[in-house]
């Protein structure tokens, strides 16, 4: 069951990479989310706590099904080409992910200094993160930034869980309060930017500088 | 703290703010939205409610967070009539200076705490003599820039004559009569209480920065004919003499001549609350001349004593007090401080003698150009003929403002002829601030003498003086009236021109003018002449204008203005303005971070 | 006991005034005025009836008491110079205040000017004061306690506050009492309005105030100390002595004024920078004991 889980985050990242367009990129970020479900499920499972349960709960109710539905519901509200706008296309950014994987897997294994069952884990970790910053960077619209940044945080929920073992309840509701709030925000501002800007092409911000 | 440092500094703050407050009532009526003004009274007690926080908190990390309030609740004030543009600049100028010297605060702090281990006053007054001798005077010189600019000091009182002008007046009354007094506090809560004078090099530098002070202070505002900003001057220079106080203070306390600190102390303690009192009158004045002339041009105003006689009373009280006549406040703090000079450089050996005279030479040459400088300002503004349409219209003030004028024009002729007692109320707190017992020492006699102990012991009393001074003049009204002539009233003489007008008045501009030149060394004027007309042989009209450089801003501000945008272009550079890169920039940060701290 | 100087002082100010007009008539070979025209002059201003300004507000009206109280009330503070400076400092801004009030050119000039003047004298006035009070640690400039008359101190320091009398007297080379020329008049500018009893008050007021000048000079000059404990033939001598120091003074004034022209306006900086320099000495010479 493990296995499969990190398996199916794997696939669901390269996914996002490859990903040219923002319906493909939020369903894709539904999948790994799904797999992160998957995963604390085991988990939760494994330990029998209530507060793991409830966590995976969250992550089903919050990040598969609540927050990709959000994000679809903006982009057909302000109705904009679907186009990601790549700054690097698809080929370079697999082979650059394939890089970062290869990274996260020896950084993951200095970090840990032990076998390689337990040191799988923190660099699926890690390479999420880099991805999430991947696409936060090389991708044009607000969109891609959004996701990226959930990216992120789906990649250091992971990191915690496998190293730490979880993080206490508390910071974790906290935290999955913040990024639903974020996300409401920064779901506001693309709706903005794209009424004032007709585009939701960040770039473009670049005219607003000094 | 509740010390007498800090309640001292609480009554000075009630007595200009209560009045000021009643003022604004009048003030504000009309001229803002209901909403506006409402807005505007919310500001002004937490102005006030800021204020007294500083003065009264005995935690450095408090003060720093009441201090930030006090910063950014008066820079709304500044801009609050926010149409003007001119209102967005002097903020944008006041809360660019008070941050920088907010940060020269926090470093100073952090020094403190760095070597005291604590925020509380009392445990880093305890501590702060281990402190080494180069840190405390790092220390000293950060706190005197911090609090200076909040003070005004030049060069550092750049932001005053922009922000305390395009307040409204209430606001600029309070602003020059009580907030930077607080930087006054700052001074002598963190300087001598905390840290202990022990060099006479402090003091030195204080007196060489009041000498400063005063005399650029008082020269602007000699050149200057916006009524509220030539006040705005002379706050600069009031904060000078106050300074002069409190750097003799420093001085002496240095050279452990208590009783002479304690004195010195006490003169600028006493200029600091008569100005507080006088500056917030002129200013409530001035707000009540704007408000029924529409400007603060004075070479438009003119003739007003007639149309307003309570603020032109008010005015002359004020103007006389700050010019340091007698029998009013001011003078007796002047007195006071040259006293200082004279008796304590008399205990003093050697030749620092010589620099005190200078010093007092130079506090009596600003109370010359004082009283020239408020002899202009209430000459051109209220006497004559009126110089404009607007001056000819004006009408005097509501009651609630005749309230707060006339409220602080009482306290300017109290504090003057009840001099010897407040000097006895004062000596207690410049005793607590210095950590001297003054029990034992003399500062007046039957609560009506003030007497500086010395040699030949010197004594005044106010009260006598005002008694003789009305007695003389009731004397030659006397004389006046024994002989019963006929007073006929007449024209002006004119030369035989009969058409004598206000344009034949002096303006502020010609009064100031012998010296402009006198001091044409450091104000540089310059004139640009402009002749109009149709043909080259004949010239319909003419224009004339003077200006004087800007010193400071010119000299020292531009440069190192021209400095920080060079700076900004070459940084904005690697700005594209995408976020893109921007991301990159945090990742690559990130990763050289942790190759950086070898972590892995 | 103590109000019959001062009442002596009032009697004989405009005598001085006349003294000194007539040393100058004299010197300059001329029959001149009698000496004591100052006081038919006050008489004849005191039954003169009054012309007003129109334009003038009771500042004009109130500035020749004010002045005439500030120049009476000096006479009490004679022995504490400091508060003396600002006392005539009262009577100076309401004679300035009261000239720019009638709204002629010729007020705002003298006014301007008077200013300007007494800005300049008073940190000279002051630093004089210093030197003195370093040798009496006094700013009570009459009480010596010991009389060192070669004292290079207190002569400097003397010189400095006659060149700060100058200014305060209106006398050449700063002001001229004699003319009516608005290129050079100061203090008769200012009281250009003024005529009938006012006029009176305030010459009045300025012949107590040159007395008084003349008195602090010829103290510090010329020290002497208090007659305490004399006989009635000392004491005879004591005043003689007294009032010659002030005839010198006065002499000397008289001697300037016909040597001497009078200064471009702005010259007068030169002049109390002069004055300033002085007193600095004289500091220096207090310090170091000469």
């Amino acid at each position: 069951m493990q296995g499969l889980s990190i398996f199916g985050l794997l696939v669901a990242t390269f996914l996002m990479v490859i990903a040219k367009r923002t319906p493909a990129l939020v369903r894709s970020f539904r999948y790994q989310s799904f797999f992160l479900f998957l995963a604390t499920l085991v988990i939760a499972l494994e330990e029998r706590q209530l507060n793991l349960y409830v966590v995976a709960g969250l992550i089903f109710a919050l990040k598969v099904i609540g927050i990709p539905y959000f994000l679809q519901y903006t982009m057909k509200k302000i109705n904009v080409r679907e186009d990601l706008g790549l700054i690097a296309n698809t080929q370079i950014s697999l082979l650059l992910s394939l890089g970062f994987a290869y990274l996260s897997w020896i950084f993951s294994k200095q970090l840990m200094s032990s076998s390689e069952t337990t040191a799988i884990l923190p660099a699926v970790a890690f390479f999420i993160l880099l991805t999430g910053m991947f696409l936060m960077i090389f991708r044009l619209t607000a969109m891609a930034q959004i996701i990226g940044l959930l990216i992120m945080e789906n990649g250091l929920f992971l990191l915690a869980s496998a190293v730490l073992g979880g993080m206490p309840f508390f910071v974790e509701i906290a935290i999955f309060f913040d990024v639903f709030v974020s996300v409401v925000i920064m779901g506001f501002f693309v709706y903005r930017i794209n009424k004032l800007f007709t585009h939701i092409d960040v770039n473009r911000l670049s005219r607003l500088r000094g | 703290m509740s010390d007498p440092l800090s309640l001292f500094f609480l009554a000075t703050i009630l007595i200009v703010t209560i009045p000021s407050f009643v003022y604004s009532i009048g003030y504000l009526k009309k001229e803002y939205s209901p909403k506006k003004i409402l807005l505007g009274q919310i500001l002004t007690f937490l102005f006030v409610l800021s204020m007294l926080a500083v003065v009264t908190v005995s935690n450095m990390l408090a003060f720093l967070i009441a201090w930030e309030i006090m910063s950014l609740v008066s820079y709304f004030l500044v801009v609050f009539d926010s149409e003007h543009e001119k209102s967005i600049q002097a903020g944008t100028i006041y809360v660019v200076m008070t941050h920088a010297g907010t940060a020269f605060l926090v470093a100073a702090f952090l020094l403190l705490y760095q070597h005291t281990h604590s925020f509380d006053f009392n445990l880093v007054k305890v501590a702060s003599q281990t402190i080494p001798v180069h840190t405390r005077n790092i220390i000293f010189i950060f706190l005197l820039i911090g609090f200076g600019t909040k003070a005004g000091i030049v060069p550092l009182h750049i932001w005053l004559p922009y922000a305390h002008p395009q307040a409204p007046s209430h606001i600029s009354s309070m602003m020059s009569g009580v907030m930077i007094k607080t930087a006054i506090y700052g001074l002598i809560r963190f300087i001598i209480y905390l840290l202990g004078v022990n060099d006479t090099w402090w003091g030195t530098l204080v007196l060489i920065l009041a000498i400063i002070s005063c005399l650029v202070g008082i020269i602007y505002a000699l050149m200057e004919k916006d009524i509220k900003k030539l006040l705005a001057y002379s706050s600069v220079e009031n904060i000078g003499i106050i300074l002069f106080g409190v750097g003799l203070s420093m001085y002496f306390m240095s050279k452990n001549m208590s009783y002479w600190a304690v004195f010195a102390l006490i003169a600028g303690l006493y200029h600091l609350i008569n100005h507080a009192i006088f500056k917030g009158l002129l200013f409530l004045c001035a707000g009540s001349v704007y408000k029924a002339a529409g400007t603060r041009n004075m070479e438009k105003l003119g003739g007003l004593i007639r149309t307003m006689p309570i603020t032109a009373a008010c005015f002359l009280i004020g103007a006389m007090g700050i010019s340091a006549l007698p029998p009013l406040n001011g003078f007796v703090s002047e007195w006071l401080t040259l006293q200082a000079f004279f008796m304590g450089a008399w205990h003093t050996p050697g030749t620092d003698k010589l620099f005190l005279g200078f010093c007092a030479a130079m506090l009596a040459l600003t109370s010359g150009l004082a009283a020239a400088c408020f002899v202009k300002a209430f000459g051109i503004t209220f006497l004559a003929k009126p110089r404009s349409s607007y001056a000819e219209k004006a009408i005097e003030s509501p009651v609630s403002m005749r309230f707060g004028m006339l409220f602080l024009a009482g306290l300017t002729i109290i504090f003057g002829l009840g001099a010897a007692v407040i000097i006895n109320i004062l000596s207690r707190v410049a005793g607590a601030s210095l950590g001297i017992d003054t029990s034992a020492m003399v500062f007046s006699v039957n609560n009506i003498t003030i007497h500086p102990l010395a040699g030949n012991a010197m004594s005044l009393s106010p009260l006598t003086m005002a008694l003789i001074l009305v007695l003389c003049g009731l004397l030659g009204w006397i004389i006046y009236k024994v002989y019963r002539k006929r007073a006929i009233s007449y024209n002006t003489w004119d030369c035989g021109y009969y058409r004598l007008d206000a344009r034949h008045e002096y303006t502020a501009t010609g009064f100031s003018k012998p010296l402009r030149i006198a001091f044409s060394f450091f104000l540089r004027p310059y004139r640009t002449t402009k002749k109009s007309g149709e043909s080259f042989y004949h010239i319909k009209s003419m224009t004339y204008e003077t200006h004087t450089t800007p010193v400071f801003k010119k000299y020292i501000y531009k440069p190192v203005l021209a400095i920080t945008f060079k700076s900004a272009k070459f940084m904005r550079r690697i700005q594209p303005g995408s976020i893109h890169v921007y991301l990159a920039y945090i990742a690559i940060t990130i990763f050289v971070l942790i190759i950086l701290i070898r972590k892995f | 006991m103590r109000f019959l100087p001062v009442l002596l002082i009032i009697i004989l100010a405009p005598l001085l005034g006349g003294l000194i007009t007539k040393i100058k008539n004299n010197l300059r070979m001329r029959q001149g005025q009698s000496i004591f025209q100052p006081y038919y002059n006050l008489v004849k201003y005191f039954n003169k009836e009054e012309v007003v300004s129109g334009t003038s507000s009771w500042i004009f009206k109130m500035a020749p008491f004010a002045i005439f109280a500030s120049s009476l009330a000096a006479l009490f503070y004679m022995r504490e110079f400091l508060a003396l400076i600002f006392i005539f400092a009262l009577g100076r801004f309401f004679l300035s205040l009261a000239a720019l009030d009638t709204g002629s050119t010729f007020g705002g000039m003298g006014s301007s000017r008077e200013m300007f003047i007494s800005s300049l004298s008073e940190p000279v006035a002051c630093l004089a004061c210093f030197a003195v009070s370093l040798q009496n640690g006094s700013t009570d400039l009459l009480a010596w306690k010991s009389l060192p008359l070669a004292n290079t101190s207190a002569l400097i320091a003397g010189v400095a506050l006659f060149l700060v009398m100058i200014a305060e007297t209106s006398r050449i080379p700063i002001d001229n009492q004699e003319t009516h020329l608005e290129l050079t008049m100061i203090h008769e500018a200012m009281i250009l309005e003024y005529s009938g009893r006012s006029l009176a008050l305030i010459e009045a007021a300025s012949y107590i105030r040159q007395m008084i000048w003349l008195l602090i000079i010829a103290q510090v000059l010329l020290p002497l100390t208090d007659p305490v404990g004399i006989s009635g033939s000392q004491w005879l001598l004591w005043s003689c002595w007294y009032a010659a120091r002030i005839v010198i003074v006065a002499a000397v004034i008289a001697l300037l004024e016909i040597a001497v022209a009078k200064m471009r306006l702005f010259r007068a900086v030169d002049f109390f920078g002069f004055g300033f320099v002085l007193a600095a000495i004289a500091v220096l010479c207090a310090v170091l004991g000469y």
